[in-house]
C-alpha cells in the first residue's frame, strides 16, 4: 500500500493542479486540525488553503457528506476512499450531484483507525473495501491481496440471538441515545430539509430522548436508508454514546441485497432499490 | 377480561377498500377487531405510519393494495412490495414480530378473500397476544 | 476539617450518601464515564477523566416533566410533576465543572428569573469537586486554564477531594461541606501530613498545564462582534461542521431549552427538553422563516453567543475550557482554535 504521506503529498499537487487550471473551484479532502491525531474534513478553496491538507490514519471522515453543501453545478474535486466513492456513487444515483460536475480523487487504502478507540476500521464496522469503486484519479496503488471478510460476518451473532434478546439488546441501546442527531449529519446519505423527525405536522416523535422517540428515530432512519446506506460507519463512529448503528444497518443492507440483487453505491447505472422494482420481484419476501 | 387484538388495516381505494365494501354488502361475517384507513394506494404507506400505529397500540397492521400488475396507477403495489418488505426486516432484526404486519392483495371483487385475511389474521394476532413492545406506556 | 478514606472503600461513603439522600457520581458505562444516580454503591467509579456528559444535567436534566394534563379537564386536575427534595450530593466534579454552576447560576438563578428546579436542586446539593489526577497527562483537548481555572481549584465545591496514592483526602470548604464531614463516620480524621498534601496540591495544580492563551474579554467580544459579517471566516471555521448537537449537548454551560406540550390520545405532559442552537430548526419561526439556515450563521452565533454576547449582557465568558465540545466533535471543531483565528481574523 502506498504510504499516508505519499497520499498526502499526492492528494496536495492534484488539488494544486485542479484549483490552478480553474477546473475545480473546491477541493474536499482532510486538512489540519488541532493536533496530529484530530485531523478535520477540509474544503481547499485556493491555492494557498492546499497547505493544509494532510492525510494520515485518522482521516476517516466521508467527505461525500458535504457534496450536497454546495449548489448544484459547482465543480467539485473530492478525496474518497472505498466507501466514501460508493457513497458519491449512491449521491449520482439519487441525482444529487452529476458525475460531470466531479473530480474524484480515489485513495486505495488499508489501516484507517477509529479517533477515539485507536481500533482499525475493518469489515466491522464499514464495508471493509480497500479501493475506490469510481474514481477519475488513483492517488496511490491499489490494495491487492489483503483478505477482506464479507462485511455481513459480524451480524452471525445477532441474527441467531434470541428475538426477545434482540429486541432488549435495541432497547437498551436505544435508550442510551440523546438525540443528538450527530448519526443523520454525519451519514453523506441523509441530506433531507426537513428530515422527518424535525417535522411537527405530523410530529412523528416527542423530542426527549426516551424510549417511543428514540425508537420511532431509529426505525424510521433504518428504513430511510434502506438501500442506499454505502456501509461507510461514519454514523456510528460520530455517536458520543457508541449505539452500534452500523449493525443495524449493515443488516437492512444485507437484507436489501438478498431480495433485490444489488449492493448500494456500486454503478452509476443502477437505481436505489426502494425507488424501483421488478415485475418479478416476488410475494416471498413480504413473508 | 379477554384479550381482543386492535388491528389497523390501511388499505388502497380502488381495490382492497373496494374489497372490504364488497364483503360487507355480500353480509360476509368476519371480526370486527379491524379498523380501516383508506388511502389511496399500497404506495402512499409511509412506513412510518405502520411504526407510529404500534406505538399508539395496534396490535396488528393489515395492508391491503391490488394483485402487482392491478395497481390502479400501475406500478404502485410494485413499490410497496419492495418497502413494506423491508418494513418487515427492520421489524424483525429490531426483535419485535414480523408477524404483526401482514401485506395481502385483495382486489376489488375479493370480498370473500378480505373476509378470510381478516379472520385469519386477527386469530394469528391473538395468537401472539397483546402487543407491549412498540406501544407507548402511559 | 480534612477527612480521608482508601480509594477501594469508597462504595462504604457512597452507601451512607445514599442513605443520607440521593448520589449522583460517576459510572463506567460502554464509552466512557457519565453522572448517574447510584443505587448500587459499587458502581461508583472514580477510575475516570472526565466525564462524557457535563453534571449539568443534574441540576437542568435533559429532560423535565413539569405537569401532566388531560385535555378538556380544568387546570385543577392538571398534577405538577413532584420534586425530589431530598439532599443530593454530587459527586466527583471536575474544577472547570464546579465552575460551570456559577456561570449556569446567572441563567437559572438571577438576572431577575429564577428557576425553583434548577434553584432547589442546587440548595438540596452538596459538591464534593474532585481535582484531576496531576500524574496523568492533560488531554489535548481541554482549556480551562485560559478562563482561569486550574486543574485542583477546590473554589465552588463544598468539599473538595484530592487524590493520595491509594486513599482520597476529602476537605471541607463551606459550612455545608463542613457539616457534611462532621457527619461521615465511615472517614478517618487526616493528618497534618495529610494536610500539607493536599495544600501543595492544591498549588501544583497551577502547574498542570492545559492550553493556554491570553484572553482579554474586552478584546474578544469586540473581535467578535467586528467580524460578525465576515462571512468568509465564518464559512472556513464552519466547513467542517455537520451542525449536529453534539458539542451543544456536552458542554457544561449551554443551557438552551424548548418547552414541548407532548400529547397522547387526550392526556399529555408538558416538559423541557434541551435544545441546541446547533439545529436546523432551532431559529425555525411559525411563518416558516429561518433566520439561520447556513451551518456558518449557527457555528457563529454558538462561539459568539459564548466568547462575546455573554460577556456583554452578564460580564463573563459562558466556556469553562473543559473540552468536552473538541473531544467529543465528530469532525474535531475546536472552539479554542476558533477563538484563537478569531482573534487574528
Ligand atoms: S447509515 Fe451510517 S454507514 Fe450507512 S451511509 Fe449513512 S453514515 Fe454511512
Ligand atoms: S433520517 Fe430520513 S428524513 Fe432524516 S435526513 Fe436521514 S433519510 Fe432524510
Ligand atoms: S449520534 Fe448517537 S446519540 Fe446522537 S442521535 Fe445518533 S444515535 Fe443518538
Ligand atoms: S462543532 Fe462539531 S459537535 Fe458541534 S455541531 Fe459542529 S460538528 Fe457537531
Ligand atoms: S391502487 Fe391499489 S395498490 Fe395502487
Amino acid at each position: 500500500m502506498t504510504e499516508f504521506k505519499k497520499i498526502e503529498e499526492n492528494l496536495k499537487t492534484e488539488a494544486t493542479r485542479l484549483l490552478k487550471e480553474g477546473l475545480v473551484t473546491v477541493v474536499l479532502a482532510y486538512g489540519k486540525g488541532f493536533d496530529e491525531n484530530h485531523p478535520m474534513p477540509y474544503a481547499a478553496k485556493t491555492i494557498a488553503d492546499v497547505e493544509n491538507i494532510v492525510f494520515n490514519e485518522y482521516c476517516n471522515y466521508n467527505m461525500a457528506r458535504y457534496l450536497v453543501r454546495y449548489p448544484q453545478g459547482t465543480k467539485i474535486a473530492i478525496a474518497v476512499k472505498a466507501a466514501d466513492s460508493r457513497a458519491v456513487i449512491q449521491l449520482i444515483q439519487e441525482e444529487k450531484v452529476k458525475r460531470e460536475n466531479l473530480v474524484i480523487l480515489g485513495i486505495p487504502v488499508q489501516g484507517m483507525k477509529n479517533p477515539k478507540t485507536g481500533e482499525i476500521i475493518d469489515s466491522k464496522t464499514t464495508c471493509g473495501m480497500y479501493n475506490p469503486v469510481l474514481y477519475d484519479l488513483l492517488l496511490g496503488e491499489e490494495v491487492h491481496g489483503a483478505k477482506s471478510a464479507s462485511p455481513y460476518d459480524v451480524l452471525a451473532e445477532y441474527e441467531k440471538m434470541d428475538k426477545e434478546a434482540r429486541w432488549e439488546f435495541w432497547k437498551k441501546e436505544f435508550d442510551k441515545c440523546i438525540r443528538c442527531y450527530a448519526c443523520r449529519k454525519a451519514c453523506p446519505m441523509c441530506y433531507c430539509d426537513p428530515c422527518f423527525i424535525d417535522q411537527s405536522k405530523p410530529k412523528w416523535a416527542d423530542k426527549a430522548p426516551q424510549s417511543p422517540g428514540n425508537m420511532m428515530y431509529h426505525l424510521t432512519r433504518f428504513h430511510h436508508l434502506a438501500g442506499r446506506c454505502i456501509d461507510c460507519g461514519e454514523c456510528s463512529r460520530a455517536c458520543p454514546v457508541d449505539i452500534p448503528l452500523y449493525l443495524f444497518h449493515k443488516k437492512v443492507a444485507k437484507e436489501c441485497e438478498e431480495m433485490f440483487n444489488q449492493a448500494a453505491g456500486m454503478s452509476i447505472e443502477d437505481k436505489p432499490v426502494l425507488v424501483d422494482f421488478r415485475v418479478e420481484d416476488s410475494d416471498k419476501i413480504l413473508e | 377480561m379477554s384479550f381482543e387484538p386492535k388491528i389497523l388495516g390501511i388499505a388502497c381505494n380502488w381495490c382492497t377498500y373496494t374489497g372490504a365494501d364488497l364483503a360487507g354488502t355480500t353480509r360476509l361475517k368476519y371480526p370486527q377487531n379491524l379498523r380501516v384507513v383508506r388511502v389511496m394506494c399500497s404506495s402512499r404507506i409511509n412506513p412510518s405510519f405502520i411504526f407510529r400505529a404500534f406505538q399508539l397500540g395496534a396490535d396488528g397492521v393489515l395492508v391491503g393494495g391490488c394483485h402487482p400488475g392491478d395497481c390502479h396507477y400501475n406500478t404502485g403495489n410494485l413499490y410497496a412490495r419492495r418497502r413494506l418488505a423491508t418494513t418487515k426486516k427492520i421489524l424483525e432484526f429490531a426483535g419485535f414480530e414480523p408477524g404483526r404486519l401482514r401485506v395481502e392483495w385483495i382486489s376489488a371483487s375479493e370480498g370473500n378473500k378480505f373476509a378470510e385475511v381478516v379472520a385469519e389474521f386477527t386469530a394469528q394476532i391473538r395468537n401472539l397476544g397483546p402487543q407491549a413492545k412498540l406501544k407507548i406506556q402511559e | 476539617m480534612l477527612k480521608k478514606t482508601a480509594i477501594e472503600k469508597i462504595s462504604q461513603l457512597a452507601a451512607v450518601l445514599m442513605e443520607k439522600g440521593t448520589l449522583l457520581a460517576p459510572v463506567k458505562e460502554v464509552s466512557g464515564h457519565n453522572f448517574a444516580e447510584i443505587n448500587d454503591p459499587q458502581k461508583v467509579d472514580l477510575s475516570f477523566y472526565n466525564t462524557i456528559m457535563s453534571p449539568k444535567g443534574a441540576f437542568f436534566p435533559h429532560k423535565e416533566d413539569f405537569v401532566k394534563y388531560k385535555i378538556g379537564k380544568p387546570l385543577s386536575e392538571a398534577e405538577p410533576a413532584v420534586l425530589n427534595l431530598k439532599p443530593a450530593f454530587l459527586f466527583g466534579v471536575r474544577p472547570c465543572d464546579v465552575k460551570s454552576f456559577e456561570i449556569m447560576d446567572i441563567h437559572f438563578d438571577a438576572a431577575g428569573i429564577i428557576d425553583p428546579y434548577w434553584r432547589f436542586r442546587r440548595e438540596a446539593t452538596t459538591i464534593f469537586g474532585y481535582a484531576y489526577d496531576l500524574n496523568q497527562p492533560v488531554d489535548s483537548a481541554d482549556f480551562y486554564n485560559t478562563l482561569g481555572i486550574y486543574a485542583a481549584d477546590p473554589e465552588g465545591s463544598d468539599i473538595f477531594m484530592v487524590k493520595k496514592d491509594k486513599e482520597l483526602l476529602l476537605k471541607a470548604i463551606t459550612k455545608k461541606g463542613e457539616n457534611l464531614l462532621s457527619e461521615l463516620a465511615v472517614l478517618k480524621d487526616g493528618s497534618a501530613a495529610d494536610e500539607k498534601y493536599f495544600t501543595e496540591y492544591v498549588n501544583k495544580g497551577k502547574e498542570y498545564k492545559t492550553r493556554f492563551m491570553t484572553l482579554d474579554q474586552e478584546a474578544i467580544a469586540k473581535k467578535l462582534e467586528d467580524i460578525f459579517d465576515n462571512t468568509d471566516f465564518w464559512t472556513k471555521m464552519s466547513a467542517a461542521c455537520l451542525s449536529c448537537g453534539i458539542c451543544t449537548f456536552v458542554c457544561p454551560t449551554c443551557y438552551c431549552f424548548d418547552i414541548c406540550d407532548d400529547t397522547l390520545f387526550g392526556k399529555g405532559t408538558r416538559r423541557r427538553v434541551w435544545d441546541a442552537c446547533m439545529f436546523t430548526d432551532f431559529t425555525l419561526e411559525a411563518s416558516g422563516h429561518n433566520p439561520r439556515t447556513q451551518v456558518y450563521q449557527r457555528l457563529r452565533q454558538k462561539i459568539s453567543h459564548k466568547y462575546s454576547y455573554h460577556i456583554r449582557k452578564y460580564g463573563v465568558i459562558s466556556c469553562v475550557g473543559c473540552g468536552r465540545c473538541t473531544r467529543y466533535c465528530p469532525v474535531n471543531i475546536d472552539i479554542y482554535s476558533i477563538v484563537e483565528a478569531a482573534l487574528k481574523a
